[in-house]
Formats: structure tokens, C-alpha cells, sequence
């Protein structure tokens, strides 16, 4: 041992000495990988310098003594070499070193490079060497193998020797292994080896058993033979030759105090065998539960005691007085209905006496009830509201003081057949134009509900929508019957009125005549059959789709039509002065939803789109969206705006009148829900009094007064004054159609039952 | 912002539990759970919004408060449960060796029982809130000592039910704390004030109850346990404070021939015992000085008073001179105990011989006589109750009757419940009976007769009461529950017939004001009468009933021309209606030939029209104020002017009902 640490001594200062080292693997002699194996000797060297230390560690006390002074004279090389020399590899390839003086069973040759090279011999391996537990073991470390592949060997052994490649089989063979797979194979190669890793018969066998949970150990048996021992057979000699106790045959005298304590206790009485507990229990003993008197606590608040039953009430007396008592029809009632349904478990009888009182039958089912009340029904503390109820209704001025405003039915028109959709009084207030399903237009005297003027103008298509134009010199009626726009200037007024009115629509004639070849316009004017011209109609305009609505702008010169059906044009912008037609939202995405109203703001340029749920305000001076107001509504059937053009209200099918202030919000101020149907039309007074109305499919126009004061801070001031009723629900429809005197506060409704009525 | 909360760790999620969380909380079988829920008192809540309670789920549970859950955690009974489901398994297990002698040993020994003590304390800490909750137990007390026993009730139970409802009534007999009585169709109800606390229950007639094939019985049987329980610590409580031995002797043998109430014997207890009690020396001690000085005076004003309590019940006066003496024993011995009872529960003697104290003894002067047909024990509690002492009865109602002579001498009043026989001579009092012939008697000199409703309707008015309208075979006058308090909105039987003969709906709301004015004086007429009807003046109920016939007839013309008004649009189409109606009405009155009274019919049409005016207007108004209410506001008067409406109908059905029995009763009598 200390010899080989000497030598590793030394060898590892030889190594320090000189750098440049030789090539030690003369075996092979491969020149050109000799630098390669400089280094790696080098490490090797190292590694092994490393092994010796650790050696040195485990070695004994008096060993370290010696290793200490051999590290002292580790600089010096020390001259003995003999003895370390036989240290070597077992291939006998250790490096060597030319200086050092060749002991005598070294066989120096010549190397390669031809200086002398010392072939030192094999070294016996001695049992406790350091290696000699060590197999080849590959010390490469952890490196993929592939590194390799381009040499002949796979790594070194401990000494630093190569470890060659083995053999590879022939492609064929590989194949053939492949095909028919020996015994042991693992599909593995052994790193150390490179070579296959096949498991031995013994580990496959180990493996077979741990497969099938058995235990590895060769030498268990799991099912041993039984050993009898207790049989039936007697046996002649006893299993264990201990003694019999004496205790086994001796009785306890531990018992015997035991049981003596007992006895005693029953003769002196103090214990009782069977004491009758049961009984003494069965009788539960009452004493003073209340003793400590304590003041009645407050219940918790979440303590909800259970209600008690209601005292009997007359009825349920054996004699009651004679009204209690329930008439042949009250009592097949009472029959009738499910037990569950009845108000009361029991129908008030009378009883000449006492005596002749039957049990009553549901007593046990009543009780049964109470109990099942008391512990399955939830109780909830409910707060009973002892009010008037009058003290609810809110407190509203007296209609009155807020009159005039419509209150009778004045005139009824009648003439239409079938329903009458639309109603408009002409801008004097002398005159009230009204539109119907049976395809005329119908001027009437205010007053006295004279027919003064009908026009048929289609017999399949009605008459949607009838308005006059607004400004009072030239007296124009629209009106929408199917697709086309008639502008008419009905027959009834003095020859110059009727001449202004036929000249401002005709002006644009010219107009339309330049305009030939361009492109096609939303609507087409064009001068009626000579039939309709005889009866006043000047111009018809001609859409794609049957228009719904017409309004017009304050001054007279435009008016806008819808018709929901048309989906690109559903709002179509007509100018009398020019007979020209166009759509201001060509796409429908600009409206977002189908147009149901509109309406042009009574003093500035702004105009008024009411879609199914929301209303848009687009100003036209600018040609852009302003506003989108949310009434939220589910579907608009009508808007009117407020004549100072800062109210609007808003009539929708879900039976709602919504009132906006357009400078309070986009929600609206007050929801009023009182028509039983849906609500038809709106409209405002223009005539100076503060009224507003809703029609409905109910048949109802309510009337209300609707105020807004100057000062802004103050909330418009809104009281429903009134409910006309007088029209008639046909086919689910009332009132259709609104609008109110231009002067007076007079209504006009157009109803479904093909009378418009006025209202004063 | 703050902290995102987390759903379902607090709030309702927290507070609310569902029944089958509960059951596997407590880990006991759903049975059980309905009988811890029973006991402690325990009932579902309903949270204010089932979706949080319930992890956003909406199916139908029954939810428990958490926290109510948590405290029967530790409840001992639930212990006492789950020792019996292991002694129930022990006793299955011995029956199924065929040892049955363990079985029995187990059975008696070591069955586990079920003890409710602490549960009442816990529930009614004070004794005030034990007396509140007594209505309940009672009833079902009262039913369960009525019922047959059979498979599902032990006759063990029945008995001390039975017990319990006779201690009670003893109790109430007592103290003269019955206040009303009312004989309904289900059974009879009685209302006494214990400790000021009013305590309402039900007594079914006597009859075999039908049982209903849907009844639990062991839910009822649970409650039974419950019930019972607190009721005998509550009459430990009521005797002990009254200076009673509780429980009472209870004479097994009298019980069995049908005594009742005479089966039980009060005991008072010694002053002695008083003090070692549980009352408090001190207090005790100067009570009994001062009642020693008192002494005298009381023995002196009790007497005077009449109120002659009776202990000791098991002695029956059999004549007068005996029962007076007798009564004069038991006296002496009772004062010192009930003066330390009164002290005891702070109510003085001398406040319950007030006023009260009259109507409590009212029937302390008679001796009474049940005929057989009669319900013995409601009158007998009835007319003790009421102070009355000597009450005798035919023997087929039962032992313990204080005379079974009905031709006693010393009988004031006899009750009896069947038609009178005719062409009988009357028999004077005192005359030998001759046996057999009992039934077919005439009526005893001497004597009252009186129906059975007699005894409830004076308990009822607090006053004796005329016995002329509940004599023998009479129509009896309507029987009324004590407990309705007339009140504007409800129809009162007791209320003379309003405008009875005349056009009452077409002027109801013209003469409000003068029918108020009518009614006031009436009723001080009738307040008078009633002054006057102790024992003297007439029943003037139907008061004002006689009529012109003239106005009469006038009636049948508004009937025949009264029309409903159709509502229209306008008021003046209304109007134009309401005149031509008007003129048809004439006419055809004239067809009639009955002359018409033009000046008074025009008066009466124009003072209609403008009702009708004046009524459409309020309408309107009213229309017109729903429109400016919001939706719940408005769904709000609509709900309450429904349950106005309903409340009216009802009111208006009765009176228009008892309005047409009054003519035709008017007609009969013409």
C-alpha cells in the first residue's frame, strides 16, 4: 500500500515536471491521436492522483505517518521506484517515464517516436488492491456514447486504458436478432460493454417471480406443510411440560370477595337485583322547572314564535245567527272546491240543541295539521301595512284648475268604411283630413262632422298616413296610400288658395326635367292620371315600399316618409320646391334596427328617427349622429316632440308613455303605464296649451297636461287630466290615430271602428 | 375597489342550511331529526333569496338556520338517540337468540329514556313564556284524553292525558280563571288567563273521533311528549304557587265509576312545608304574621262574599246542613295556604273580589241539577269554574254527583236538553219519586229549566242572564263567539237590521250620516235595555223593526224599477238614461196603480243622480291618480283595495242575507 501511494507520488510529479508526455499505447500504434492521448493520460493521471488520496484517508494512523513524510518529499522525487513500478494496469499500459531509471524487470524498448519506452510487467493483482473489486467499469462519466462512434474504442478503464468497441454484428445479424429474439433479450446495450444487455437465466427467473408477486429467494417455500400440533388426535405427552396452575382448579378468592361485597349489599338492601328503574323513570318527575324565576328575556330577534290559531268566529257556533248559514248554492260551492282550496275545514251548520251536536270529523286532521304547521311550514315575520290605502295616492291638482282641455265627445265622423288609420287638422282649424282602410281620403267641416270632400284613391291599398302641410298660405294634404305619395290640394277652398297650393307643387317640375339620366332616385314624381288630377292631386311620388308615415319639416318644403318595409330606403327625404326625392341613410346599418317614425325638430335641423327600441337624433346640418335616446321600450310605435323642441314623448306597444327631456338624460324622466293595449299614437299641442294625449288599442285617449317651465331647474310638471273613452275595440284595435286642433284644445281621434271623433 | 368577494362564504349561503345538510351534519336518521326539531322547536326559515341560500339552485328545499343546527350538536337527546339506535340493535340481537329473558332485562334496564327537562327551561326560560305557549299543548291534550287507545297509542299515554286535562281544569276551577267558553261545531273552546296571559283551547265533544288514514301518529305522538311534559311542569308550577300538593290524589277507583273531576282530591300544603319550599323565608314569614293578624277580617269578608272554595273534593255535602259544615271545615284550613299562595304570585286577594270576583261566583247561589242528556263535564267545569257548588246529576252521567234526587228540594235550576213533554201535570218539589217513572215526569216546581246554551251565553255576558228565551223546548237565540269585537268593517249579528223595510241601497250612502246618527241612538237604547236585562226588561234587539207598510211597498217599486245603471262614456248620456228611467219607473208605477209620491221620487232621483255624479267623479279622480303611481305603488293599493272590497262583500252579503230573513220572518208573522 505505501509502495503504490509512492509510486502514484511520484508518478503524479513526473507528470507536473514535464508536460509534454508520450504516447502510451504502443499497442496500437496510432500515431496521429498520440496528442489526444496526452491530455487524456494526463486526466487520467489526476484521477488516479484523486484515487490515492482517497486511499490515503481510509488508510490507518501509522500508514499516514509514512503517506505524510511522502507528501512532504513530494517535490523531490524520490529515487526508490522500484517497488511502485509493479503498480500497473492489468493490460500493462501505464505510462512511463524516460528519466526515471528503468528498474530491472522493466523491459525498455523502443517507441514510436524513438525514445526508449520501459514495459513494465504485469502486476498480480493482490486482493486488497484498490481496483480489484472493480471490474472494467467505463470512466467516461456521464457522456452519451455516440461521442464515440467514430472510434475503435468506447471509453477508458480505471487505469486509463482503452476499452474496445466490441465486435458489432453484420447488419444480417442485427436482422436476424431482430426476427428471432434471443432468450434474455432487453433490446439494451450495456454502457460499459457497448454489447447487448441480456438478462441471465437467473434474473429472468427473478424476474418471473417478482412478476408474479412471489418472493425472489429460491429458498422459501411458500406452503410449507402443516404442523398439527392441536389435533384431533390426544396426544400421549402434554405440548408443554408446564405445570398446571394452581389457580386452574382453586377458586378465586378475588371473586369470592366480590361477590360476598354484593351479597352483603342485598341483604342489608342497599343493592336491588332487577331494581325496577323502568318504572321509576316511566313516570316523569315534575318539580319546580321555574324555581329561579327568571325575567322574561326579550326573544331573539331571528325567533319567530309560532302563531297562534285565530279564535273561533260566529259561523262556526252550533247555533250562529241564520245569515251565517250557507245556501244551497254556497254549500254545492263548498262542496265542489279541493279540501285544500276551502277557507274554512267546515261549512256553518245549525243545531236545534246541544244534544243533537255531531262530532265534528276533521278534529284529528286539524290538530294533525297544527302540528305538521308547526314544525314544517317556514315562518316568516311579514309586515302588515295598516294604512288607508288612500294615503298611497299621490296628491295631484285638481283638473279644474288646469282646464281647458278635452273632456266630450263633440262630433263624431262618420263615412269611413273600415278602419280609419290617420287624422290631420288642417293648419286654420276650419277643416280635419282623416285616411282609411278603404282607400280614400275624406275632408270633413270641424263643426259640423259634414263630409265635404272624399277622394278614392285606391281600392286595395289603404290610406296610412294624411297630413297637412303645416304653413297656412297654400293648402297641401299628403297622403300615403301603398307606395306612392299623393300631394293634393283638395277642391274645397276659394281659387286663389287652391291656385297657390297647385303652384308651389308644380314649381319643381322644371327642376325634375333637368335632372333626366342621372341616376335613379329614390323616389319618382310624376303628375297623376288626368281621373286624380280632376280631383285635386297634383304630384304623386312614388316610392319602392308601401309608406308608413309622412311628417312634415315646419316651413313646408320637405317632408320625410317611412317605410319600414324598405330596408336601404326606409326614410326617404322629399323637397316640394324641386321635386326631388333622396335617402339620407343609405345603408340600413346607419339606423341600426327598422325606422318607425320620424319626425324633423320644430325649430332646429335635426331629425328624429324612432327605430324599434331607440330613437336618434342626426342633425343635417352636420350629417352626423347627435344623440341615440334609450327609452327603453320594447317596441316604439310613436313619437311626438314637445313644440319648444325639448320634450319628447314616446308611445310604444308594451302599453308604455315615455316622457323625455332631451337635456336631462337619454333614459326617460317619467314612465307613465296606465292603457290596458298598447299605445297607438302620440302627439303634443301645438296651439299654445300645455296637453298632450296617447291613444290606445284599449280604446282610450288619455288626456294629460304636460308643463315645462322656462327655468331649467324645474322638472316638467306632468297630470293626467283625462280618459275619453267612446271609440270602439275592432279586431283588437282602438284608437289609431291622434292629433289635436292646431288652435283650440280639441282632440281628433281616428278609431278602428271607422269613426274619427272630436273631442272638447 | 375592494376585494373581490367569493360567492357562497357568507350571507344567506352561510346563514341557511338545508334539511338534508342538516341531517348529515347531525348524522341521525330523518325520523330523528323530526323529533329533535319537535322538542327543541325547531322550524324551517325561508331566506330571503332561496338562489344565494342554495347555490344558485331554485328546486324547493326546506332550509334551517345554520346556527340552529350547529347548537343540536351537543344536545344531549341527540345522544340519548344514538344510545338508542345501539340498545335497539343490542334487543334485536337478543330476540333473534330467542333469549328473551335478556331481551327483557335490556328492556328494562337499559332502554334509554329520553328526558325533556332541560329543553322546556331552554325554551320557556320564564314561566310567562310556558303559560303563552299553552294553547297548543292543551288542544292536543284534551284531544288525546278523548281518543280510544289502539295500536299506535299506548293507553298509557291516553291516561295521563287524561290526568293532565283534570288537573288543569282543577287548576282553572280553582282559581276562577276560566274567562270564556263558546260551543262551536268542532268541539267547545275555553279561554282562561293564567298569570295574565290568555290561553285558548279546544275540547272535542264527546265522541268517538274519526282518525284519517293520512295522520302520522307518531308526529303527533312526538308533540304528545313534548306537550305533556311541559304541561305537568306547569301545573307543578300553578299548584305550588296556588300552595297545592302536585300531583294531586287521584282516586283510582272514583275514576273508574265515572267520577271526573271528582276522581281528584286537592291537597294544600302545610305552611311549613310552604317555607321549606320554594319560596323564600322571608318573605314567607312576614306574610304568615301579617295573615295571622288579618285572619279573622278574611274568614269574615270571605264569607260575606260567598266565595266558598272547596279543597278537599273528595268529600261530597250530601245535604245542605253538611255541606255546610263541611264547608265551613275546609275553609279554615284552606285560608292560611291559598293567602300564601296569593302572596307568592303578588296578586291580591281582595282585587279578585271586585267586580271580578262577582262574575267569577256568579252561580255560587244555585244548585243545579244536569239532566242525563246533558254534557256533564263541560257544565261541570262551566258552573265550578263560575263558583257554583252543588251540582247534581242524573247517575247515569257518572259518581260524584252531589245529588242524584232529581226531585231535590234545594235545586234552583235544572238543565235540560230535550222538547218538553206536554199534558203533564207539574210535580211539586220534594214529592216521592216512584221508580220507573222518572221519564215520563212533568216539571218540578219550584225550579228553573234552562237549556244547556244557558250556562255559556251568562259566562259569556259575565252576568246571569234571563233564562225566559233558553227555557225548556224554546228557540234558542244564536250562540256567538265571545271573541269577534265588532268593528266597522265587519258585519255584527248583534247590530240591529240596518234601514230594515226600506230602499236601503239607493240611500246607504246618501244617509250615512243620519243612519250613523240612528245607529248611536239605538244602540244607547240598547245599552239601556241591557242595563235593564239583568234579570228583568225585554231582549230588544229587533228593536225598530216595525215599519209603514206604505214604505214597504215603496221598496218592492224600487225593486221592481231598480235597473243597474249602466256606466257610459258622458255624463250628460248618463243623465239622459238616468231620466228616461225615471219616466219608465213612473209609468209603470202608475200601471200598478199606486199613487206616486212625485214630489219625494223627484227629490229622491235628482239626490241619486247627483250621487251617481258625485261617485263617477271620485273614480276618475282616483283613475287619475293610479296613472301617476309607479307599478308597485299601484299593485300595492290594488292588493288592499282588493282585501277591502273582500272584507265589505262579505259584510254586505250578510246584512243583505239577514235582511231577507227579517221580511220574510215579518211576512210569517203577518
Amino acid at each position: 500500500m505505501t509502495a503504490k501511494a509512492t509510486t502514484r507520488k511520484r508518478s503524479r510529479a513526473e507528470a507536473e515536471a514535464e508536460k509534454p508526455v508520450l504516447s502510451s499505447e504502443d499497442e496500437f500504434e496510432i500515431p496521429e491521436i498520440n496528442g489526444d492521448e496526452d491530455s487524456s493520460d494526463d486526466s487520467d493521471f489526476t484521477a488516479g492522483d484523486e484515487d490515492s488520496d482517497e486511499e490515503e484517508e481510509f488508510s490507518s494512523g501509522a500508514e499516514d505517518e509514512e503517506d505524510e513524510e511522502e507528501i512532504d518529499s513530494d517535490e523531490i522525487p524520490s529515487e526508490d521506484e522500484a517497488s511502485p513500478k509493479e503498480n500497473g494496469a492489468v493490460n500493462d499500459d501505464t505510462s512511463d517515464d524516460e528519466e526515471v531509471e528503468p528498474a530491472d524487470n522493466v523491459k525498455v524498448v523502443t517507441g514510436a517516436d524513438g525514445n526508449p519506452r520501459y514495459i513494465y510487467p504485469e502486476i498480480e493483482p493482490v486482493y486488497d488492491s484498490d481496483d480489484t473489486d472493480a471490474e472494467e467499469t467505463n470512466t467516461i462519466g456521464n457522456i452519451p456514447l455516440e461521442y464515440y462512434e467514430s472510434y475503435p474504442h468506447i471509453g477508458y478503464d480505471i487505469n486509463g486504458k482503452r476499452i474496445m468497441r466490441p465486435a458489432a454484428g453484420k447488419a444480417l445479424d442485427t436482422l436476424l436478432d431482430s426476427i428471432e429474439l434471443p432468450k434474455g433479450w432487453t433490446g439494451l446495450v450495456d454502457k460499459n460493454s457497448g454489447a447487448a444487455l441480456n438478462l441471465t437465466e437467473e434474473e429472468l427467473e427473478i424476474v418471473k417471480k417478482l412478476q408474479r408477486s412471489e418472493i425472489t429467494d429460491e429458498s422459501f417455500d411458500p406452503y410449507p406443510d402443516m404442523v398439527e400440533w392441536f389435533s384431533s388426535k390426544v396426544e400421549q405427552m402434554p405440548l408443554s411440560s408446564a405445570p398446571e396452575p394452581k389457580r386452574r382448579f382453586v377458586p378465586s378468592k378475588h371473586e369470592q370477595k366480590r361477590i360476598m361485597k354484593i351479597v352483603k349489599g342485598i341483604r342489608e338492601g342497599r343493592i336491588l337485583p332487577h331494581k325496577p328503574q323502568a318504572e321509576a323513570s316511566q313516570e316523569p318527575e315534575f318539580y319546580d322547572i321555574w324555581a329561579d324565576d327568571a325575567p322574561p328575556k326579550p326573544d331573539h330577534v331571528m325567533n319567530i314564535p309560532a302563531p297562534k290559531l285565530p279564535p273561533p268566529t260566529h259561523d262556526e257556533s252550533y247555533n250562529p245567527p241564520p245569515e251565517y248559514l250557507p245556501n244551497e248554492k254556497e254549500k254545492k260551492e263548498w262542496e265542489e272546491q279541493d279540501p285544500e282550496d276551502r277557507e274554512k275545514n267546515y261549512l256553518p251548520r245549525t243545531h236545534k240543541a246541544l244534544r243533537l251536536v255531531p262530532g265534528f270529523n276533521g278534529f284529528i286532521g286539524e290538530r294533525f295539521e297544527r302540528c305538521l304547521d308547526l314544525y314544517l311550514a317556514p315562518r316568516v315575520r311579514r309586515n302588515k301595512l295598516n294604512i288607508d290605502p288612500a294615503s298611497l295616492l299621490p296628491k295631484l291638482p285638481s283638473p279644474d284648475d288646469l282646464k281647458p282641455f278635452p273632456t266630450t265627445c263633440a262630433t263624431v265622423y262618420r263615412g269611413h268604411e273600415g278602419r280609419v288609420r290617420s287624422v290631420s287638422a288642417d293648419p286654420t282649424g276650419v277643416w280635419v283630413a282623416t285616411g282609411g282602410d278603404d282607400g280614400t281620403i275624406r275632408v270633413w267641416e270641424i263643426l259640423t262632422g259634414r263630409q265635404v270632400w272624399k277622394l278614392k284613391v285606391s281600392s286595395d291599398e289603404a290610406v296610412d298616413s294624411v297630413t297637412w302641410r303645416p304653413t297656412p298660405e297654400g293648402r297641401i294634404l299628403a297622403a300615403a296610400c301603398g307606395n306612392e305619395i299623393l300631394l293634393v290640394v283638395p277642391p274645397i277652398f276659394d281659387i286663389e288658395e287652391e291656385n297657390q297650393g297647385k303652384e308651389i307643387l308644380s314649381a319643381g317640375y322644371g327642376y325634375a326635367a333637368n335632372r333626366q339620366g342621372k341616376k335613379e332616385a329614390p323616389g319618382t314624381w310624376s303628375k297623376p292620371d288626368a281621373a286624380l288630377e280632376e280631383d285635386g292631386v297634383v304630384v304623386t311620388i312614388t316610392v319602392r315600399k308601401t309608406v308608413k308615415y309622412i311628417a312634415w319639416h315646419r316651413r313646408g318644403d320637405y317632408l320625410v316618409t317611412v317605410s319600414p318595409e324598405d330596408v336601404r330606403r326606409a326614410v326617404c327625404v322629399h323637397r316640394v320646391s324641386t321635386h326631388l326625392s333622396q335617402t339620407p341613410f343609405k345603408e340600413k346599418s346607419v339606423t341600426k334596427g327598422i325606422p318607425q317614425r320620424v319626425q324633423f325638430h320644430p325649430s332646429k335641423p335635426l331629425l328624429f328617427v324612432a327605430t324599434k327600441r331607440y330613437i336618434k337624433i342626426y342633425d343635417l346640418a352636420k350629417a352626423e349622429l347627435s344623440k341615440t335616446l334609450k327609452p327603453g321600450a320594447r317596441w316604439i310605435s310613436s313619437i311626438d316632440i314637445h313644440p319648444q323642441g325639448d320634450n319628447l314623448i314616446v308611445g310604444s306597444y308594451d302599453k308604455r308613455l315615455l316622457w323625455h327631456d332631451l337635456d336631462l338624460s337619454t333614459k326617460p324622466y317619467r314612465t307613465l303605464r296606465y292603457h290596458d293595449k298598447g299605445i297607438r299614437a302620440v302627439s303634443f299641442h301645438r296651439g299654445g296649451f300645455p296637453l298632450f294625449c296617447s291613444s290606445s288599442d284599449d280604446g282610450t285617449v288619455q288626456v294629460f297636461h304636460g308643463r315645462i317651465y322656462s327655468d331649467l331647474m324645474e322638472n316638467a310638471l306632468i297630470v293626467p287630466l283625462k280618459v275619453l273613452k267612446g271609440h270602439k275595440i275592432t279586431a283588437h284595435l282602438g284608437v289609431l290615430d291622434v292629433d289635436w286642433h292646431p288652435k283650440q284644445p280639441w282632440l281628433f281621434s281616428a278609431g278602428a271602428d271607422g269613426t274619427a271623433r272630436l273631442w272638447n | 375597489m375592494g376585494k373581490i368577494k367569493k360567492k357562497g362564504v357568507a350571507g344567506n349561503a352561510r346563514n341557511f342550511i338545508t334539511r338534508t345538510q342538516a341531517v348529515r351534519k347531525l348524522q341521525i336518521s330523518l325520523p330523528d331529526f323530526r323529533r329533535l326539531c319537535i322538542f327543541k322547536g325547531i322550524y324551517p326559515r325561508e331566506p330571503r333569496n332561496k338562489k344565494k341560500a342554495n347555490k344558485g339552485s331554485t328546486a324547493p328545499v326546506t332550509f334551517y338556520y345554520t346556527k340552529d343546527i350547529q347548537y343540536l350538536l351537543h344536545e344531549p337527546v341527540l345522544q340519548k338517540f344514538r344510545e338508542h339506535k345501539t340498545f335497539s340493535k343490542k334487543l334485536s340481537k337478543a330476540l333473534g337468540r330467542g333469549d328473551f329473558s335478556d331481551a327483557k332485562r335490556l328492556e328494562d334496564l337499559h332502554k334509554p329514556r329520553v328526558k325533556l327537562d332541560h329543553i322546556i327551561k331552554e325554551r320557556y326560560p320564564a314561566f310567562t313564556d310556558a303559560i303563552r305557549d299553552l294553547d297548543d299543548a292543551l288542544s292536543t291534550v284534551f284531544l288525546f284524553a278523548n281518543l280510544p287507545s289502539n295500536r299506535d297509542i299506548p293507553p298509557q299515554t291516553i291516561e295521563t292525558c287524561a290526568r293532565l286535562a283534570n288537573e288543569f281544569q282543577h287548576y282553572i276551577i280553582r282559581k276562577h280563571a276560566l274567562k270564556k267558553s263558546f260551543l262551536s261545531i268542532k268541539g267547545i273552546y275555553y279561554q282562561a288567563t293564567i298569570q295574565g296571559q290568555d290561553v285558548l283551547w279546544l275540547v272535542p265533544y264527546k265522541f268517538a273521533q274519526s282518525v284519517p288514514r293520512d295522520v302520522d301518529f307518531r308526529i303527533m305522538l312526538t308533540f304528545l311528549d313534548f306537550y305533556t311534559t311541559l304541561l305537568g311542569f306547569v301545573l307543578f308550577r300553578l299548584y305550588t304557587l296556588e300552595g297545592l300538593v302536585y300531583p294531586p290524589k287521584f282516586d283510582k277507583k272514583m275514576d273508574e265509576m265515572g267520577a271526573g273531576l271528582r276522581a281528584f282530591s286537592l291537597e294544600s300544603k302545610k305552611v311549613g312545608e310552604l317555607e321549606n319550599g320554594t319560596n323564600g323565608e322571608l318573605v314567607v314569614k312576614k306574610d304568615v304574621s301579617k295573615q295571622l293578624e288579618t285572619l279573622g277580617d278574611k274568614i269574615k269578608e270571605i264569607e260575606e262574599k260567598g266565595e266558598e272554595e272547596e279543597e278537599n273534593n273528595a268529600v261530597i255535602p250530601t245535604t245542605e246542613e253538611g255541606e255546610k259544615v263541611n264547608e265551613g271545615l275546609d275553609k279554615f284550613t284552606a285560608i292560611p295556604s291559598k293567602d300564601g299562595a296569593t302572596t307568592d304570585i303578588l296578586e291580591q286577594p281582595t282585587e279578585d273580589l271586585g267586580g271580578e270576583g262577582k262574575t267569577s261566583n256568579m252561580f255560587s247561589e244555585w244548585t243545579v241539577y244536569l239532566s242525563r242528556e246533558t254534557p256533564r263535564e263541560p257544565l261541570e267545569f262551566l258552573l265550578r269554574s263560575f263558583g257554583c257548588k252543588r251540582i247534581g246529576w242524573d247517575a247515569v252521567l257518572g259518581e260524584g254527583s252531589f245529588t242524584r234526587d232529581d226531585r231535590d228540594p234545594s235545586i234552583t235550576l235544572q238543565i235540560v236538553d230535550r222538547p218538553p213533554q206536554v199534558g203533564l201535570p207539574p210535580m211539586p218539589a220534594g214529592s216521592e219519586a216512584q221508580e220507573g217513572v222518572n221519564a215520563g215526569r212533568g216539571k218540578v216546581l219550584g225550579r228553573l229549566y234552562a237549556q244547556p246554551q244557558y250556562i255559556w251565553d251568562c259566562v259569556n255576558a259575565g252576568r246571569v242572564l234571563r233564562p225566559d228565551s233558553y227555557a225548556q223546548g224554546a228557540e234558542l237565540p244564536p250562540h256567538l263567539s265571545p271573541w269577534v269585537k265588532a268593528n266597522e268593517a265587519e258585519y255584527d249579528p248583534t247590530a240591529p237590521v240596518e234601514g230594515d223595510g226600506e230602499s236601503e241601497e239607493e240611500e246607504e250612502e246618501e244617509e250615512e250620516d243620519v243612519k250613523m246618527l240612528d245607529n248611536g241612538q239605538k244602540k244607547g237604547v240598547e245599552a239601556q235595555d241591557s242595563e235593564d236585562e239583568e234579570w228583568g226588561g225585554m231582549n230588544t234587539e229587533l228593536a225598530g223593526e216595525g215599519e209603514d207598510d206604505s214604505e214597504e211597498e215603496e221598496e218592492e217599486e224600487e225593486e221592481d224599477g231598480g235597473v243597474e245603471l249602466q256606466e257610459s262614456d258622458a255624463e250628460s248620456e248618463d243623465d239622459e238614461v238616468s231620466r228616461q228611467l225615471q219616466h219608465q219607473r213612473e209609468l209603470e208605477a202608475e200601471a200598478k196603480g199606486v199613487t206616486v209620491k212625485d214630489e219625494k221620487k223627484s227629490k229622491k232621483s235628482e239626490a241619486k243622480k247627483k250621487l251617481d255624479k258625485e261617485k263617477k267623479k271620485r273614480e276618475d279622480e282616483i283613475e287619475r291618480q293610479k296613472m301617476m303611481m309607479t307599478k308597485k305603488k299601484r299593485k300595492l293599493y290594488e292588493r288592499m283595495e282588493y282585501g277591502n272590497k273582500k272584507k265589505q262583500d262579505e259584510k254586505e252579503r250578510l246584512e243583505g242575507k239577514r235582511r231577507k230573513i227579517e221580511r220574510e220572518k215579518k211576512k210569517v208573522k203577518n
